[in-house]
């Protein structure tokens, strides 16, 4: 997977590239408008990472002449302004998400492999496996080992997303936001509860273990801890 | 480009002006015809006075006088009105006398004969570069009888009139422009001087600066008219020195919460790097700093929202919200959290709408209710009561707690504000809370307060309502 990401703060650009090169991704920096213009107009990307908030060519024309030469190539726009307004102009002008600096990486990430979902073919599985824990989609049943498990609607979300974006970082903010609907940030530490809570019903008594915690970013469902 | 209004002055010093000018050239004009009124009576009673002698002299003429004898006694007939002339002519118009050098005919032939004299039976004419005054009468004579009714024709030049009229005139015209002159200059000068007070005033506004926001104007030292625009100046103020202290506490408020973590993050950085550490160790490191970064973050985020909302930016998307269904998906959210706490939710009511973004009024409740969660002991319930009528919609959120002091009270919705100083920052993020609660409901056209007894505490939101 090739992403381009146009971004002028030589710190933000140096890591994201590093980290997004890190999950496995080619990545190419433009350190300015023009480069990055030039670079998304000629070069075959499969995402776009764009900081709109750029000193020559504004974030904003590269989107507009990226959808006026009929690319589909998805685009994730950064800004540092909160503004309803900015969200919508970037959305209107074809941006397919945004994320507003600061970002967490694994925030970023978790949109990233999103975006990079979204143009493949939808799986329809209605079973999902991972080592010997099996969902059953359409009765929403979990079986390990061959046992069934009780969950409750909310718990039985959570745990599809995390068996669907096994081996991915999900932030706290995320998992809020897909299984709950709740955009924001909230002071509380209900999803480690949430998380906890179905740890005991799916992990306990049974191996290998299967959530795991990654300190300071999220929680992350795989067969091997990666860290 | 609009024109600017003109001055004040200008426009007083005009109308004004303009009044006493008409007043005064009305009063001269009164002056001149009142003086010709009594110039013109002057006339007449001259020559009522010379027609009068000319009868009696007439009636007392002796019978069978020669004719010269006749004529002399006519002109001397009339003493002492020497400009008076006249003129005595018969029904078939021979001259019986006129007045040596006077050219009376033409007059008696224009103007027609009246029965007496007064102001308006009089006639003017010129003759030879002389103005005059005059009229005609017929009269019978006992004497002459046989010839029938006489005319007589009198007249009395009143060029010296004219001519004290005329200077008079000039002599008024010059005092009228002078005093309207006068007059004018005045009432500038008088405008000028009223309106010392706003001059007074504007003075004392421009000492106003940033650092002296608490200086107000002294509406009692300030005339009548000011004392309102005095008020509304200090009124503006009150605003201005409010939102200017809130910002300014707002920037140390972000100051200090910011320094907390930030040393933090130094200090441990500092400590780690005195040194060489293992792998696991500076992981650890990593990690923790990575925790103080993100309360830093969401901390920016927050401040963020409520300078927005400060500043009147937060642009609600309104939709209709269904409030007991939006509180029934807080509690299935908030629930594994509260249980783990062991504090139980309740919800109680009716269902009810109001007009509000989802995302934002979602936001808050969860801010309440998180608060009212965190703060009810072990084994006891945070109970939701909402209700609505056609005007207005009401959520109470009352958890059972520890009273909230009273003289903190009406400070917790104020930003980073903590009833105890002591208390781990730890446990309740950043004391934001409340204060975006606030805001939101403040952008929705509701209003929050709260209350606390010695047993619970509750937070009331009315909004307006909704239909569903």
């Amino acid at each position: 997977m090739k992403l381009l990401l146009v971004e002028d703060e030589v710190k933000t650009g140096d890591y994201v590239k590093q980290g997004l090169t890190e999950s496995g991704f080619i990545v190419d920096l433009a350190r300015n408008g023009l480069d990055g213009h030039h670079l998304a107009l000629t070069g075959s990307y499969d995402l776009i990472i764009l900081d709109v908030m750029l000193p020559d060519v504004e974030g904003w024309r590269i989107v507009q002449a990226l959808r006026e030469a009929k690319s589909a190539t998805p685009v994730l726009f950064l800004t540092a302004r909160d503004s309803v307004e900015d969200r919508v102009k970037g959305l209107e002008l074809g941006a397919d998400d945004y994320l507003v600096k600061p970002f967490a990486f694994s925030e970023l990430l978790a949109r990233v492999r999103t975006l990079l979902r979204r143009g493949a073919a939808p799986v329809f599985n209605d079973q999902l496996q991972v080592a010997n824990l099996t969902l059953d989609i359409p009765r929403r049943r979990a079986q390990r080992d061959g046992v069934r498990i009780d969950l409750t609607n909310k718990e039985f979300a959570l745990l599809e997303l995390l068996v669907r974006r096994q081996s991915e970082v999900l932030p706290r903010s995320l998992i809020a936001s897909q299984v709950w609907d709740m955009n924001f940030d909230s002071d509380t530490n209900v999803i480690d509860v949430a998380i906890r809570r179905l740890r005991a019903k799916i992990d306990d008594g049974y191996e290998p273990k299967l959530i795991h915690t990654v300190r300071g970013m999220g929680y992350m469902l795989d067969v091997t801890p990666s860290a | 480009m609009k024109r600017r209004p003109a001055s004040l002055a200008l426009r007083l010093t005009v109308s004004i002006g303009a009044v006493i000018t008409v007043v005064l050239l009305s009063f001269g004009w009164m002056i001149e015809r009142s003086i010709n009124n009594h110039f013109i009576q002057q006339d007449v009673d001259e020559l009522n006075a010379v027609v009068q002698a000319l009868k009696h002299t007439l009636a007392t003429v002796p019978a069978n006088e020669s004719p010269d004898a006749f004529r002399d006694r006519l002109a001397n007939a009339v003493s002492g009105h020497h400009n008076a002339q006249y003129r005595i002519s018969t029904p078939n118009g021979s001259v019986i006398y006129s007045t040596p050098g006077s050219d009376l005919a033409r007059f008696v032939r224009m103007a027609q004969p009246v029965e007496h004299i007064s102001i308006d039976t009089v006639g003017i004419w010129q003759d030879h570069g002389e103005t005059f005054r005059g009229a005609v009468l017929s009269m019978d004579s006992d004497i002459l009888r046989g010839i029938g009714p006489l005319t007589i024709a009198v007249a009395t030049g009143i060029n010296f009139h004219l001519h004290y009229l005329e200077s008079f005139r000039d002599y008024l015209r010059l005092i009228t422009v002078v005093a309207c002159l006068i007059a004018i200059l005045a009432t500038w000068f008088a405008v000028h001087r009223g309106h010392a007070p706003i001059r007074r005033i504007s003075h004392e506004i421009r000492r106003i600066r940033s650092d002296q926001m608490h200086i107000r104007l002294n509406s009692s030292a300030v005339p009548a008219e000011l004392v309102e625009l005095a008020t509304s100046f200090n009124g503006m103020l009150d605003r201005l020195e409010d939102v200017f202290k809130r910002l300014s506490d707002f920037s140390g408020d972000i100051a200090h919460e910011l320094r907390t973590p930030i040393t933090n993050i130094k200090t441990q950085t500092e400590v780690a790097l005195s040194q060489a550490r293992s792998v696991e160790q500076y992981r650890e490191i990593l990690y923790s700093n990575l925790e103080e970064y993100e309360r830093m973050a969401k901390m920016v985020g927050d401040m963020l929202f409520l300078a927005q909302a400060d500043n009147h930016l937060l642009k609600p998307e309104l939709v209709t919200i269904e409030l007991d269904a939006e509180l029934r998906t807080l509690f299935d959210y908030f629930g594994a959290w509260a249980e783990e706490r062991g504090v139980g939710l309740k919800l109680a009511g009716e269902r009810v709408c109001t007009l509000g973004d989802t995302l934002m009024i979602r936001r808050a409740l969860s801010n309440l209710l998180s608060n009212a969660i965190r703060y009810t002991p072990h084994g006891k319930t945070v109970s939701v009561h909402i209700e609505g009528n056609l005007e207005s919609v009401k959520i109470q959120i009352v958890n059972p707690g520890p009273q909230i002091p009273p003289q903190h009270l009406p400070h917790i919705f104020e930003r980073f504000y903590r009833p105890d100083a002591s208390r781990q920052r730890s446990s309740e993020g950043a004391g934001l809370g409340l204060a975006i609660a606030k805001s939101i409901f403040e952008a929705h056209g509701g209003r929050i307060t709260a209350t606390s007894t010695e047993q619970e505490t509750t937070f009331e939101v009315r909004m307006p309502a909704q239909m569903c």
